[in-house]
């Protein structure tokens, strides 16, 4: 896997500067970051389907989607507990996403991207009209059981899932299986012509990719102790999974993380300049200019910036 | 003697244009033919239809006995049977081990997680093309046109074939490279792989090949020594325009 005694060191000064951060900062801060872990999980979901194989998903909060209900309707209206309920809800998730999108990863480009769009909205739809009893309709739900009390917890818990998420796909992308998976981003026909099953290498990347989006849904309502479809199934929170993976560096894993924490943080900061919705306004210019300037994100970034203190030094 | 590939009545049809036209021929097991035959004449084609990149409109294609149409791709290479591209066709971001190292991989995704790269064979697949070491690290970008067709011959030899088809593996190298390429093939064909060539370059093919299969409008017109067949009347003819 070519592991350098740099990467554990950066690793872990990653995983220690975490554990330190209830000492550091606000609780208001605290729960800012929460959300950016949640928002690395989902962010690195989309980048092992999408940044690898470049099969382009706008429709990602349909897996959460899929994770998150089945542990509230489970929870809530069945009384399972959650030990149970969420891996039930990690395998629905891989179940339920690969019944509805394994047809449609047979088109490649905005078709896909267009079918994943179609389905978030469906599932909108349906979550609301179908049993609202179990769904709870156009409402949602509320007094989900909740895994953690208070902010430092909440943040503990969040930054274990996300450290424990991106540390084994950060490894597995590393194998010659991450290989492959980017080989089909950039030519797809030649991997087949190398003998090996694209089909089945996209399927793998889908599994995974949804395998976290509904490992860290279910988690995200047991933190939220609350579900509403209106801002799940909605297409700022697609697009926001997006951003972070491509301004961070799709394809990297550590990149979707860098980006889930500087979109998080660049929001948060600028709520008290402004309030309104213009706040997308800024961050949208500045996801694009920074992606005008390098289109592989701010970990190429970095890279690059290592790159030249070790020749200078 | 063993047919390595049998084809037979093989037909393909794009909407009115009939690309491969009641084709059959073979190739022995350890043997080497040229496929020859103007622009357009149908060679890609053939090649496409025997890889199951393109399905035939109606034939049959055998490889050591084995009907392959039925399987995709991957199953077919698998097989032992692999190809090059007139146009090659890298992974462009990929350097040039990790495109060897893609042609390397078994269809096996536990295989592909559980054991890593094999660097030696690696090293040993692009040397023998003639890469150097250093080129190792090279990205497409970085490459001549000359170096992709070595990327793409490396590649295919990767997958571990019995069969190659190479689709102008000398278009837009240099006369040295012609040699070199020339040279790899003839060590191969020593080792005993089976070769299908298609070259518009007829000078540097015909070294390489026992006997050769012309071809135009997907038709076959001439088979036989690769003499008997550039000399051939319709041969000659269907070149017009083009230089033999
Ligand atoms: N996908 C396709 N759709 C429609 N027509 C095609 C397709 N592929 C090839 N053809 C046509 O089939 C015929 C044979 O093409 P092919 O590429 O096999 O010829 P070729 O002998 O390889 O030519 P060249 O020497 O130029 O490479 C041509 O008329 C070509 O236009
Ligand atoms: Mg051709």
């Amino acid at each position: 896997m070519g592991l350098r005694w740099y990467h554990f060191a950066l690793w872990g000064a990653f995983i220690v500067g975490l554990a330190l951060l209830p000492e550091l900062v606000s609780k208001g801060t605290l729960r800012t970051i929460i959300f950016a872990n949640y928002l690395a999980i989902f962010a690195i979901s989309w980048d092992v389907l999408s940044g690898r194989t470049g099969y382009i998903s706008f429709g990602h909060p349909f897996l959460i989607g899929i994770g998150a209900y089945t542990t509230a309707i489970l929870t809530k209206r069945f009384d399972v507990p959650v030990e149970i309920s969420i891996p039930v809800a990690v395998v629905v998730t891989m179940i339920g996403g690969l019944i509805v999108l394994l047809p449609a990863l047979r088109v490649r480009g905005s078709y896909f991207a267009m079918i994943t769009l179609a389905f978030m909205e469906l599932m909108y739809q349906l979550v609301q009209v179908i049993r609202p009893d179990l769904t709870g309709g156009t409402r949602g739900m509320s007094g989900l059981p909740t895994l953690t009390r208070g902010a430092v917890n909440g943040f503990y818990l969040s930054a274990f899932l996300m450290v424990s998420v991106a540390l084994s796909m950060w490894l597995l992308m590393r194998t010659r299986l991450g290989t492959a998976l980017s080989a089909i981003g950039m030519n797809e026909e030649s991997v087949r012509g190398s003998g090996l099953s694209a089909t089945k290498l996209k399927m793998v990347a889908f599994l995974l990719s949804a395998a976290i989006a509904g490992l860290g849904g279910a988690f995200y309502v047991h933190y939220l102790g609350t579900i509403a479809p209106r801002a799940l199934f909605e297409i700022n929170f697609a697009f926001t999974i997006i951003v972070a993976a491509l301004i961070g560096g799709a394809s990297t894993i550590v990149g979707p993380v860098i980006g889930a924490f500087f979109l998080t943080l660049l929001l948060e900061y600028l709520r008290p300049v402004l309030p309104g919705a213009e706040r997308y306004l800024i961050y949208g210019g500045v996801a694009l200019l920074l992606y005008m300037y390098q289109p592989r994100g701010i970990y190429e970034i970095i890279q690059q910036g290592l790159a030249r203190v070790r020749r200078s030094s | 003697m063993t047919e390595a590939l049998t084809i037979t009545n093989l037909v393909k049809r794009f909407g009115g244009l009939t690309a491969t036209n009641d084709l059959s021929f073979t190739v022995a097991d350890g043997e080497s033919v040229g496929l020859i035959g103007p622009n357009g004449a149908g060679k890609t084609t053939v090649f496409s239809q025997i890889m199951g990149e393109h399905r035939q409109t109606s034939g049959s294609i055998k490889l050591y006995g084995e009907e392959i149409t039925p399987l995709p791709t991957a199953r077919r290479i698998r097989h032992g049977v692999s190809r090059t591209y007139q146009v090659p066709r890298p992974f462009a971001e990929l350097s040039v081990a990790e495109n060897i190292r893609v042609g390397l991989m078994h269809d096996n995704v536990w295989q592909m997680v559980l054991h890593g790269p094999d660097p030696d064979r690696e090293l040993e697949l692009a040397l023998s093309v003639g890469f150097t070491e250093d080129d190792l690290k090279r990205t497409p970008a970085e490459l001549s046109m000359g170096d992709l067709r070595k990327l793409e011959m490396a590649r295919t030899m990767a997958t571990g074939p019995k069969v190659m088809l190479l689709d102008e593996v000398f278009a837009g190298l240099t006369v040295g490279e012609i040699a070199q390429i020339g040279e790899l093939i003839q060590q191969m064909r020593g080792d005993g792989m089976t070769f299908l060539i298609v070259s518009h370059d007829l000078k540097a093919l015909e070294p390489l090949v026992e006997r050769a299969i012309a071809i135009n409008y997907g038709e076959l017109i001439a088979e036989g020594s690769f003499a008997r067949v550039i000399e051939n009347e319709a041969v000659r003819a269907s070149y017009l325009g083009d230089t033999v």
